[in-house]
Order: structure tokens, then sequence, then C-alpha cells
């Protein structure tokens, strides 16, 4: 029972770091389709990145990481201002 | 005779990007455009290298009686861009020095343009004078404007619609004031723009990024 509980809880942890993070963030500016797709490919240049998703009604943007890698706030601020616009509120879940 | 059409053609494919699209791509972005209007035929064929700046080549035959051709490198930079939650503006400049050629006539050019603009999702609005020097060949002063209104709000995998209106001014030539309304359409990163100005001139104009 007690090595069952362990090998949960390894496991558990293991995961966790394993699994993908989807962030969304708002982007000003973004209004037309050359505007996205900049953002687009600028974001699918980062080697932590797995998917991009833009929304143009929302102006959101939604990155998906792959496995085990994730993108720090400063990271996709630099990433949208390098692409021409402004970030908004950054939304994070796993 | 054909060789002549096919380049012209080309031409204004190629200048008519410039006068419809934002003069910059993404980082490493390529952009291809062509206009072909009551002025002649344009092409340009520009690299973005930095978030504001992009490098190509500039190439316009110019009708209205005189076939001027130019070739020229070119540069495009971004002055300033205001990101609005609902809105997006820019003053760009495009600059570009090179050779002028007017029968055997050939001659240095030097040509810059501004360009203001500010569009939402359904409404646009651009400003755009142009400055020309081709040596002893010509020189001239032309600006353009433009309103526009999207009919429908496209999302990014949709085709996206603007019904707009040009006014273009040539002091120098015959038609002074050209009225055109026209249609733009935006798939992507492919535009076409098809329109009918007042001096009774097709204007086709595309753009594509890559």
């Amino acid at each position: 029972m007690r090595h069952k509980l362990l090998t949960l809880v390894i496991l558990a942890g293991l995961s966790g770091s394993a699994f993908a993070e989807t962030i969304h963030t708002t982007v000003n500016g973004m209004v037309c389709a050359f505007c996205a797709t900049g953002i687009e490919k600028t974001f699918r240049k980062q080697p932590e990145v797995a998917t991009v998703k833009v929304d143009l009604q929302t102006k959101l943007v939604s990155i998906t990481t792959k496995p085990g890698k994730t993108l720090s706030d400063e990271k996709i601020k630099e990433v949208v201002t390098y692409s021409g616009y402004t970030m908004g509120k950054i939304v994070r879940e796993k | 005779m054909k060789t002549t059409t096919l380049l012209s053609l080309t031409f204004a494919t190629i200048l008519a990007l410039h006068a419809n699209a934002k003069p910059l791509s993404y980082v490493g972005g390529t952009m291809a455009m062509q206009e072909n209007d009551e002025t002649g035929h344009t092409l340009s064929l520009d690299y973005t290298f930095t978030p504001t700046e992009a490098f190509g080549v500039y190439v316009k035959q110019e009708r209205n009686g005189r076939d001027i051709l130019m070739l020229t490198p070119q540069i495009n930079t971004l002055l300033k861009r205001w990101n609005l939650p609902d809105g997006q503006g820019n003053i760009f400049n495009m600059s570009g020095a090179g050779l002028a050629r007017y029968h055997d006539n050939n001659q240095p050019c030097l040509w810059t343009a501004f360009l203001a603009d500010y569009e939402s999702r359904r409404y646009f609005i651009s400003y755009e004078p142009r400055f020309v020097w081709d040596g002893d060949i010509e020189k001239s002063v032309w600006q353009r404007a433009r309103v526009g209104i999207a009919p429908y709000l496209a999302n990014y995998n949709d085709l996206n619609t603007w019904l707009m209106f040009q006014i273009d001014h040539h002091p120098a030539k015959h038609d002074h004031f050209v009225a055109t309304p026209l249609i733009r359409f935006f798939y992507k990163t492919y535009l076409l723009e098809v329109g009918y100005g007042s001096d009774n001139h097709i204007m086709v104009n595309w753009t594509v990024q890559f």
C-alpha cells in the first residue's frame, strides 16, 4: 500500500512536469490577417511552442507549449513586442 | 507588343502592392506588391529585417504619355505605431534612390513617401503623399487618400471584404483628381483590390506575404 502511494506520488510529479501549457494573451493592435500572421509565425519560431491559434474577434492569441515546456510572461511580451504589437492580459491553463 | 504588355502587367502588379498594404511584414517575412492604375504599374519586393524596417526593390513603369521606367532599392521604415485595443495607427516612410529611364535618357532618381493610416476591424483611413525626382526627366508630387468600411467582421481564416473609396491628386497630370471606388478582398496573407477610376481606368492591385 505504501509502495503504491509512493509510485502514485512519483508518477503525478513526473506527469505534472510533462504537461503542456496553454497560454492566452490579448494583443493590442492586432486588427487584420497580416497582423495575425506575423504574430503567429513569430510565436511558432519559439522552440517551446507547439501550436498557436489566433482569434481576431477577441484579439486573443492562444499558445500551447510542448510537453514540459513553458513560456515566461517576459518572453511572451518580448515576442509580441518584436512582432510590432503590445501585449494585454495573460491567462494560463494546464 | 506582347512582351511589353506582359512586362507592364508584371510591373503594374508589383507596384500595386505599395499603396494597398502596410509596407512592413513580420521579421523574416517577404512581401510582394503590385499596383496597376492610371499612373502606370508598380512592383515592389520587400524583406522585413527588423520590427520597424524592410528593405527591397522598387520598379515603376509610369505612363501618362511619358513611359518612364524607375528602378530603385528601397527602405521602408515604421516611424510610429499606436497599438490600441480596437485599432492600429501607423506612420511609415518609404524611400528609394536609383535610376530612371525615359527613351534613351538615364537619370539618377530619388523618391520618398509617407503613409499615415488607421484601421480597426470595421474602418480604414489612410493618407500618402509621394515626392519623386527623376533628374531632368520629371519632378512630381502625388498624394492619395483612402477610406474604407468592412461590411462584415471576418475572422482570421475567413475572407475579409472591404469597400473603399480612393482619391488621387496628381498636380502634374491631366486628371488632377481621380476618384476610385474599389473592393478589397483579404484572405490570410493574400490581398486583391479591384477598382474603377473616374478617369475610366481599371485599377488592380495585389499583395502576397510569405
